[in-house]
């Protein structure tokens, strides 16, 4: 029977993965242990997350006014791409993350394209890009916790949701806390792990060993080693600088999206929480050096109206890619430790969420279950990962910016499936049938926002003028929403401030 | 916007108030404020349920005239159709004010409700208040005194998750659909569910008795209903 398990670390993955398990099975027999080295910082990037974030978090129990009050978060309500279709001062748009206004009943990029061609295409069909544009929040002080008004996620401080996490996983879901280093495992007869050996706690056994140990992949990459799949030839940013600059007054506005501003040689993400901006430029190494995307990073700051004086940025450096495989025998991989490709789309989190919920509903009840389970759940992740780079490529192929290697390069070394979506949408938006899974990384609106947003145009070869009224109701639809949201919604600050002083209310 | 200014006997001395009802007077209400104290009144007409205030704070129960914005049910020309009017009705124009430790009255001056020739005399020809000026004032008193009652009941009730939101779906005669959002009411089987401790603690503090007074005034649901099919008609 598979009663005892034991995860090793305790980043944001580990702690999620540790909340999630044992939230579900309150009251059952089964014993989670986690391990966190007390030598070892969580390498606290990602901070922004999706939609599926609120899932998890109600899942584990916790309430999302806390969550406000003790991790620094806002809310993000989608990204917003600058200079990423042709790199002039007015190229901008949005990914949103609710659905188009009348999305899987009428044709909408078509009837766009033939009635509004002008106007941006998630600015027509949705109310979300003109929220973030004035800077509102997706709620009122009276709608519920976890509940939107628009559909959002969060920004939040990673050092500070991991301890959020484990406080939450040790008072009130009974989870066992080792802090101490793993140095050794050792293995029955037939290679599954049987206990892993620390400094001062002696072994620890286990049924299931799940790796939350980040890049260093202790127990799928160093004990087992499962091959890693580099994907360095399809989307080359390996290296990041990252940095915490402060708003010029305590009521600056606080951003409602991720905003993603392209580069010579990668982009920059910019990310606002109450206290403070999170900025970094992702780069690929191979097109630049450090100096000069410290360079590129420093104007961005100073452009967007940010100090010139900023604390030294944090280096950080990754091989994009994933495992071959994430569950071996009795030991699966969530988090950073089954792969990374980088932080656009901000696919991190939700991954490691997925994982942990997978691996939370699929808990196989015998070792003879758990090869099943292992087979299926590498089948889904294989196939995620699959897609999450499909998904960023797009963003890199479509763009028309000619002005470096860079992005000439990116016009390359496109994956076979992703060529052949893009062969289908020149003649026909991406639909429901590309992406026909039931739990899908991606929607495909996500993909009609960014093929879109970046300028690509299909040329729809059996057009439907009777679609044109019925598209038409749906653009007014999404006007009128526009037009009520932003008389009824607050300001980021506003809302962020009543939370934290009053709670939002459970029902 | 309303204009509320302390109530004097200088400024204020020649001051009528019209008693009459009507959807001229403010009256088309969807609904009022009520409290604990006037919950056995109120639900012997109207369904008690409970909304959010507006600031995000909290929830107070409410007495339903209507389905929509702006419907009062019970308003019939003139003429309120109910045995009895909730308190925060009948109290208009006057209102409650505080000064420091002082409760004083006040009164919306911009209120239709206020005249020159027509209605009840505030204030006697020499300056003394009018018999209809002590009813107001001891009415004012009784809303403010209820009014201290409710966050207690709230609380007591959001502690035992004994709220829950609602939707009510309503078919009239002539076919139309009706929906009802917005509001909370009490979740009986949570309520079924409480242990002898709770359903103590509840008794002791006097709130099982408004509960219950809460879940009997939703049979006036029927009769609301029965008053929209009636003005449709």
């Amino acid at each position: 029977m598979v009663r005892r398990i034991v995860i090793v670390g305790g980043g944001s993955a580990g702690w999620l993965t540790a909340g999630l398990i044992a939230a579900d099975h309150q009251g059952s027999s089964l014993h989670i242990t986690l391990i966190e080295s007390p030598d070892i910082a969580p390498i606290g990037v990602g901070e922004g997350t999706w939609p599926s974030m609120r899932d998890t978090l109600r899942r584990i129990g916790v309430s999302e006014s806390d969550f406000f009050r003790e991790c620094d978060a806002s809310f993000k309500q989608g990204s917003r791409f600058n200079r990423w279709a042709n790199g002039t001062d007015n190229d901008y748009y949005f990914h949103p993350f609710v659905l188009p206004q009348g999305h899987g009943e009428v044709n909408l990029p078509e009837q766009w394209q033939a009635q509004h061609p002008g106007i941006p295409f998630a600015d027509l069909v949705s109310y979300q890009p003109h929220l973030c544009v004035n800077g509102r929040a997706p709620k009122q002080v009276v709608t519920p916790e976890f509940s939107s008004v628009a559909n959002y996620g969060y920004h939040l401080d990673a050092g500070k949701f991991g301890v959020f996490l484990r406080k939450h996983c040790l008072e009130k879901l009974g989870v066992h806390y080792v802090p101490d280093n793993v140095v050794g495992i050792s293995s029955h007869d037939n290679g599954d792990i049987a206990a892993l050996h620390t400094q001062s706690h002696g072994a620890l056994e286990g049924d299931l060993f799940i790796d939350c140990t980040g890049m260093q992949s202790l127990l799928l990459g160093k004990h087992y080693a499962v091959p890693f799949l580099s994907q360095k030839h399809v989307l080359y940013n390996d290296s990041a600088l990252a940095v915490q600059i402060p708003y010029p007054d305590d009521n600056h506005p606080i951003a409602s999206q991720t905003s993603s501003t392209a580069q010579s040689a990668g982009w920059i993400w910019d990310i606002g929480l109450p206290t403070r901006r999170g900025v970094g430029h992702v780069y690929s190494s191979a097109h630049i050096g450090d100096e000069q995307a410290e360079a590129e990073l420093r104007r961005y700051i100073v452009d967007t109206g940010g100090p010139r004086d900023i604390p030294s940025p944090r280096k950080l450096s990754f091989n994009p890619g994933y495992r071959e495989r994430f569950w071996h025998r009795n030991c699966v991989a969530i988090g950073l430790s089954a792969g990374f490709i980088e932080p656009l789309e901000a696919s991190a989190l939700a991954l490691a969420e997925m994982s942990a919920a997978m691996v939370s509903d699929e808990l196989p009840a015998t070792r003879a279950a758990m090869d099943i389970v292992a087979a299926r759940f590498n089948e889904a992740f294989t196939y995620r990962w699959e897609r999450v780079i499909d998904f960023l490529k797009l963003h890199y192929v479509l763009s028309q910016r000619r002005d470096s290697d860079y992005w000439r390069d990116n016009t390359a070394a496109v994956p076979d499936r992703l060529n052949d979506l893009l062969t289908l949408w020149r003649h026909r938006a991406p639909s429901r049938n590309d992406f026909n899974r039931i739990e899908e990384v991606f929607p495909w609106a996500s993909y009609q926002y960014v093929l879109y947003g970046m300028g690509f145009r299909s040329e729809f070869m059996n057009p439907q003028p009777r679609q044109a009224a019925l598209a038409d109701g749906y653009f007014r639809e999404a006007a009128e929403l526009t037009h009520k949201m932003l008389g009824g919604l607050p300001d980021n600050r506003t809302l962020i401030h009543h939370i934290k002083r009053h709670g939002l209310q459970k029902i | 916007m309303p204009n509320i200014v302390l109530l004097n006997n200088v400024d204020h001395k020649d001051l009528r108030v019209i008693t009459r009802h009507g959807a001229q007077f403010g009256d088309r209400q969807m609904w009022a404020t009520t409290f604990p104290a006037e919950f056995r009144d109120v639900q012997a007409c109207y369904p008690i349920v409970f909304r959010k205030t507006t600031d995000g704070l909290g929830f107070e129960p409410v007495a339903l005239f209507g389905f929509q914005e702006e419907e009062n049910l019970f308003l019939d020309g003139q003429r309120w159709d109910a045995p009895y009017v909730p308190l925060m009705i009948e109290r208009q124009p006057f209102l409650i004010g505080v000064n420091g430790s002082e409760l004083m009255v006040h009164i919306d001056a911009d209120s239709p409700r206020v005249s020159r020739d027509e209605g009840e005399p505030v204030f006697l020809p020499l300056g003394g208040n009018s018999e209809f000026l002590e009813r107001a004032s001891s009415m004012l008193l009784s809303i403010h005194q209820g009014l201290q009652a409710t966050p207690a009941l709230l609380s007591a009730l959001l502690q035992h998750e004994l709220l829950e939101s609602f939707v009510l779906d309503v078919e009239l005669n002539d076919g139309s659909q009706n929906r009802l959002v917005g509001f909370y009411t009490i979740n009986e089987d949570k309520l079924a569910a409480l242990d002898a401790d709770a359903v103590a603690a509840l008794h002791r503090a006097g709130h099982l008795h408004s509960i219950y007074m809460v879940l009997a005034s939703l049979s006036n649901f029927r009769m609301l209903i029965d008053r929209k099919n009636a003005a449709h008609a």
